[in-house]
């Protein structure tokens, strides 16, 4: 693990500054936090900086987004096991019990995804249905659609063949046409 | 299944939305996206030579083997015997079963059993 010399340097800062934003809207959606959307995209970036500068500049990109998602899912993780020692905690289950929360335990009145477009923009639409989605499915749509990876840098990127990729692809878009109402097409 | 369709205009307009997202990121943000960005390219901190673990390794071991070759080499101190309670209990029951050291044993003035004792060892009977 070595600092990029001088020249990859400043090609891998020009990288970087074009993907950043990307990744950190990828990131939010998954994740839908802030703070743990740009550790993720942090702790990305200084993996591809000290162990990938060296390997050539087209294998950056699949290489970035494959730690990327690798670091998103290590945040779920810890998420789920805090959030499940939480809950075998015997005073905060107390707490749970003794204080029902009313609006937790009102029937569920909010808008479905298709009413969200009109209601609520259709970019909220947009990522709460990309939320929805299994994690390999938002995957190859996210780096195929929004990054703009071909199919083969998204298998490389997802460590999966070609043929994983495009079914993914193909689901994930059907799913959201689904959720989002036939209309936004 | 159609797979190998052509993109769409759900899917471009898709597209486009995120795109437009990642463009229009708030100030605060990409500063921080900036920030984590050059403390990513900067050098990393080294560690001296001196205090990688493969030179640190065989040094603790060393250090390890000499603790525990001292521990079992030092003469052990001498162990004070732990009283616990078990003598009072014989002193007890060696009371019960003597009739006469249980009447001695109850007796209030003990000063003179000890002086009666000392006459008697005097005079030799």
């Amino acid at each position: 693990m070595s600092a990029p010399k001088d020249e990859t340097r400043r090609e891998l800062n020009r990288f970087l500054a074009e993907v950043e934003g990307k990744a950190f809207r990828i990131a939010r959606i998954v994740l839908r936090h802030d703070e743990d959307a740009l550790d993720a995209v942090q702790d990305a970036m200084l993996q591809l900086a000290r162990r990938y500068a060296a390997r050539p500049p087209q294998e950056w990109r699949p290489l970035f987004y494959r730690i990327l998602e690798n670091r998103i899912r290590d945040l779920q993780r810890r998420r789920m096991v805090r959030n499940r020692v939480m809950s075998l905690l015997p005073w905060r289950r107390d707490e749970n019990e003794e204080a029902p929360d009313p609006v937790a335990d009102a029937p569920d009145q909010a808008p479905g995804p298709a009413d969200q477009v009109e209601g609520m923009g259709v970019l909220a639409a947009l990522e709460g249905a990309l939320a929805r989605l299994p994690a390999r499915q938002r995957e190859a749509f996210l780096l195929r659609n929004m990054e703009g990876l071909d199919v083969m840098q998204t298998a490389a990127a997802m460590g999966c063949s070609d043929g994983s990729v495009k079914t993914h692809y193909f689901r994930a878009v059907q799913a959201l046409k689904e959720q989002l109402g036939e209309f936004w097409t | 299944m159609n797979m190998n369709h052509e993109t769409t205009e759900f899917e471009r307009r898709a597209a486009e939305l995120l795109r437009a997202s990642a463009a229009g990121l708030d100030g605060a943000t990409r500063a921080r996206l900036a920030h984590a960005r050059t403390a990513a390219l900067q050098p990393a901190a080294r560690t001296p030579g001196w205090l990688e673990f493969r030179y640190l390794a065989p040094v603790g071991a060393v250090a390890a083997a000499t603790l525990a070759t001292v521990l079992l080499l030092s003469p052990g101190k001498p162990v004070a015997p732990v009283n616990d309670g078990t003598g009072s209990a014989l002193y007890d029951m060696d009371l019960l079963s003597d009739a006469e050291a249980f009447d001695i044993a109850q007796e209030p003035d003990l000063g003179f059993i000890e002086w009666a004792a000392a006459q008697g060892e005097g005079t030799g009977g």
